[in-house]
């Protein structure tokens, strides 16, 4: 009797190490601490510069072949365009970057492109199951449409809402983003097709430290043309594409209330209890049963039972 | 087959028909020892498959329409709103109504506490049941549904919550399949396979909880993906998971007392007598269980929002629809139950059961949907998610009554006479259990 | 003797005046420009340099530092007060073509030295300089008032003739 009670506890206590091993996460560095891989590159966004001309988006439309859009890309009636709950345009399955127009209250309208960001511990990356996602050496988050599932957990996990799933398709729906032109372009050294592409030099590319002073410099040496931050320097664990801007980020619908750490860190929390309740709650619960069953005697009530039937039948 | 009933019909609930002194057969044991005419013109008289037929009819040919046609074709293809009612009622809500099986395993088999034995089975197949029906909404929510076993064999993102999610809920399955495999076992009669459960049920039952304890609170934590978009009163990042897992326990103690409630109304002829009295002590010792779960969620929950020092948020709109979630969902339970199982007022207790159980759809939903983006946009699903989600619902209803229809949940199964165990065979010649001959059908050669 | 005194006086007038040539729309200076190194998606522009040397006045504005005049930018005066004419006085001359290819990338990296580390490539020169004045000036501002779209642009763009005919899959509701 004693021998099948022992049994049973560590063939339970090696289940539980098995599932633990299988889904519990080693980390060497904690969440917040990675700043991107030195040979990363990165792009400043400069809104102060942009015109809203769309090249960016005739640019990556074609880099990424994307289907054919509804509107030529000179044309600036989209940006009136009030989709769906009231808001302007943003990233979808073909479109992986757009450039909307915010009317300020004096001056000129500011424009600001959306794509991306490229996140150095990106939430995409992080709540994918099947480790879809990249982040490559040269910064870069790319994607693995092969082992897709399409959980869209990224899309909920995304705190800028990039990813856009390609809904209209039914046998092979994927997740549709900027992926830094690295399969064309990237990957050999060369900067994407939009910042290639743009007249009004908005997107400075370099390597992501060397931008990082750019525009560190670019604030210092222009006073009052720019709100003194630049936007994905800390946000959610720092950004490979970030901004300047010369009117106050809210203004030009950023979320100014991310947090510091990477989204990762958020799951961490919970994360962290999964190897100790996979170690502690079978003894803890072996336990109970011992102390509530009065030693020996219910232990194998079952064992008693099932021999009583097999005599029966 | 209440008129059934009132002719004297028996359904069937041991291994040998009480009449003819001879064996079930399995085809008999499936129409309930009705013959075939018999069982299909009860079920066409019961009004209650006369809606069933009417949602499976719409329901199902949209439900094939969104596998040729694509999700973008029955959502709002929002890439803002990527879960909606799929996921956010079929699993968020399920799962945490399906957590009876850990809970009643855990009471009877750890725990020792044999007075809860009678309810034990329907509580370990109410969590088959959620469970399993969370996995058929997911696969029609997926995007490549196909690609379900990716993240066992291809693979692994082991950082993500989801991963978790997905292996757990797959074990965990299995886990409850196996627990309520006992009582499949008896009804087919297989004694050495039944044994087997019986000698492994200690280690399922602390698989179980193991299982139950981690996912349920990872369904919390997949939220914490999203700390800007769930609105701070329901969101909290280092509680959420324990909000979830707390609420769950609730959820499934009271979600058996509902099931309860509307198995003893709707199908009384299945239930044996035992397992109908001893029902109320049971009732009132979940809601025991139950309310003293309630009452540690509504702290935790004050807590959180000392925590994040969210009490300005309470004025807001949001705020008041949050204090209703917790008045209605929460304190109005608490207090029907504690006062049902201070008079001993079964009927408040089951009231109050329904009421949290409606508390906890409504808290997922606000925490997976309703709050969701709230300083963005309220999206309100496509109509036709929300039959499929209906249809799916019904086909759950529909499962779980079939089931309770047959195997040993209500009932005890009784052992076999004597005389029956003498190698006494369905082949012989004999009338059914109306004592009509249904000689067509008694004379095919059944297979093995 | 009262001729070669003439003739001295206006040598050494010519002399004198050399510098200051530019002001004197001297030969030297082109009348037009025709800025075409980065041709693909629109001709080249037709830059009449002779009317912005009268609106200009000061040829910093778009010389920066370059003309051998002292640069009434402060960030240039700082370094380049004194400076003679440079070699390089076309835009061309200092502003890549391509700003952020991995050699020149490279190349600026390895300067240490290097001041201007935040030079915008070519294309971005020319729009950033031309349309700030213009935008301040009332001067033309959208694209082809400078430079006509090509063949290859307006298929870039999906405009003019290959503009989308009715339907294109653009934004999700």
């Amino acid at each position: 009797m004693e021998k099948i009670t022992r049994r049973k506890f560590l063939s339970v206590s090696l289940a539980g190490a098995a599932v633990g091993a299988l889904s519990a996460s080693g980390q060497a560095l904690g969440a917040g601490n990675f700043m991107g891989y030195p040979e990363g590159m990165g792009v400043l966004v400069d809104l102060t510069r942009c015109i809203g001309c769309r090249t960016c988006e005739a640019a990556c439309n074609r880099e990424q072949h994307l289907p054919e859009p509804a509107l030529p890309f000179d044309d600036m009636s989209v940006f009136d365009e009030i989709h769906h709950g009231g808001q302007k345009r943003r990233t979808d399955e073909n479109a992986f970057t757009v450039v909307n127009r915010y009317d300020q209250a004096q001056g000129k309208p500011v424009y600001r492109k959306i794509q991306c960001n490229h996140c150095n511990e990106p939430a995409c990356l992080t709540s994918c199951f099947v480790n879809a996602y990249t982040k490559t050496r040269e910064g870069a988050v790319i994607y693995n449409s092969k082992v897709c599932v399409g959980c869209r957990n990224c899309m909920v996990a995304c705190p800028f809402r990039i990813p856009a799933y390609a809904y209209s398709s039914a046998l092979n729906p994927v997740i549709r983003k900027c992926i830094f032109c690295y399969d064309t372009r990237l990957k050999y050294g060369k900067p994407p097709a939009c910042v290639e592409a743009c007249p009004q030099g908005v997107m400075t590319f370099g390597h992501k430290q060397n931008i990082l002073k750019i525009g560190r410099e670019r604030i210092r040496t222009n006073p009052g043309r720019y709100i003194d931050h630049i936007y994905g320097e800390t946000e959610v664990g720092g950004t490979a594409w970030m901004y300047l801007s010369g009117v106050p980020f809210e203004d030009v619908n950023f979320d100014v209330s991310l947090q510091k750490e990477p989204i990762l860190a958020n799951a961490q929390a919970f994360l962290s209890q999964v190897p100790m309740v996979l170690a502690i709650w079978p003894a803890l619960f072996l336990g109970f049963h011992r102390l509530s069953t009065k030693g020996n005697e219910d232990v194998d009530e079952n064992i008693k039972s099932s021999n009583r039937e097999e005599s029966q039948s | 087959m209440r008129s059934i009933v009132k002719n004297g019909y028996q359904p069937v609930d041991s291994p040998v028909d009480r009449v003819t002194k001879r064996r079930w057969g399995f085809m008999e044991k499936l129409f309930l020892g009705l013959t075939p005419r018999e069982y299909l013109n009860q079920a066409l008289k019961n009004p209650f498959n006369w809606i069933l037929g009417v949602i499976f009819a719409v329901g199902f040919p949209i439900i094939v329409y969104r596998f040729i046609f694509g999700l973008g074709s029955v959502t709002h293809a929002s890439n803002d709103y990527p879960w909606g009612l799929f996921l956010g009622f079929g699993l968020f809500v399920m799962v945490p109504l399906s957590a009876s099986g850990f809970l009643l395993g855990t009471t009877v088999e750890l725990f020792g506490r044999k007075d809860f034995k009678p309810i034990e089975r329907l509580a370990l197949l109410n969590g088959l049941m959620g469970y399993f029906f969370a996995v058929v909404y997911l696969l029609v929510d997926l995007g490549q549904p196909w690609r379900l076993p990716y993240p066992m064999v291809v693979a692994w993102g082991t950082a993500a919550v989801l991963f978790l999610v997905g292996w757990h809920v797959a074990i965990y399955l299995t886990v409850q399949i196996m627990e309520v495999s006992e009582s499949f076992f008896e009804w087919v009669h297989w004694p050495m396979a039944k044994k087997f459960i019986k000698r492994i049920t200690i280690g399922l039952t602390i698989a179980g909880i193991i299982l139950s304890t981690l996912h349920q609170g990872a369904l919390g934590a997949l939220f914490t993906y999203a700390p800007s978009k769930v609105h701070p009163l329901w969101y909290s990042q280092e509680f959420l998971w324990i909000f979830f897992f707390t609420s769950s326990i609730f959820a499934g103690l009271c979600m058996v007392i509902a099931v309860s409630t509307v198995v003893k109304k709707a199908m009384p002829w299945r239930c044996s007598e035992e397992w109908l009295s001893k029902l109320d002590s049971q009732t009132i010792g979940l809601a025991k269980g139950a309310s003293m779960a309630l009452i540690t969620y509504f702290v935790i929950k004050l807590v959180g929002i000392a925590h994040d020092n969210e009490w300005a948020y309470l004025a807001t709109g949001w705020g008041q629809w949050f204090v209703l979630e917790l008045a209605g969902g929460v304190i109005l339970p608490l207090v029907l139950l504690g006062y049902g199982i201070r008079n001993e007022r079964v009927g408040i207790i089951r009231l109050g059961a329904f009421v949290a159980v409606a508390g906890i759809v409504l808290n997922r939903l606000n925490t997976a949907l309703i709050t969701f983006n709230w300083d963005l946009y309220q999206e309100i699903p496509h109509i036709l998610e929300a039959t499929i989600a209906v249809t799916l619902f019904a086909l759950y209803i529909a499962t779980y009554r079939f089931i309770l229809y047959r195997l040993p949940i209500l009932y005890a199964w009784k052992p076999l006479p004597v005389e029956a165990r003498e190698g006494v065979t369905e082949r012989d010649h004999v009338p059914g259990a109306l004592g009509q001959p249904a000689a067509a059908y008694r004379d095919m050669t059944l297979p093995d | 003797m009262k001729s070669f005194k003439g003739i001295t006086l206006i040598l050494v007038v010519l002399a004198v005046s050399l510098p200051f040539s530019g002001m004197a729309r001297n030969l030297d200076l082109p009348d037009t420009v025709i800025l075409d190194k980065l041709v693909n998606l629109y001709q080249g522009a037709e830059f009449d340099h002779e009317m912005h040397t009268e609106i200009a006045e000061d040829c910093t504005l778009c010389h920066h530092h370059s003309v051998g005049i002292p640069a009434t930018d402060e960030k240039c005066a700082r370094c380049h007060n004194t400076e003679s004419v440079l070699e390089r006085v076309a835009c061309g001359d200092c502003h890549a073509v391509e700003p952020f290819s991995a050699q020149y990338l490279s190349e600026k990296e390895a300067e240490t030295g290097l001041y201007h580390v935040d030079k915008p490539g070519l294309k971005a020169a020319y729009h950033l300089n031309c349309l700030n004045c213009h935008v301040e000036m009332g001067g033309p501002e959208g694209c082809e008032d400078c430079h006509e779209r090509t063949e290859l642009g307006d298929a870039f763009y999906r405009s003019g003739s290959y503009a989308p005919k009715g339907g294109g899959r653009g934004s999700a509701h």
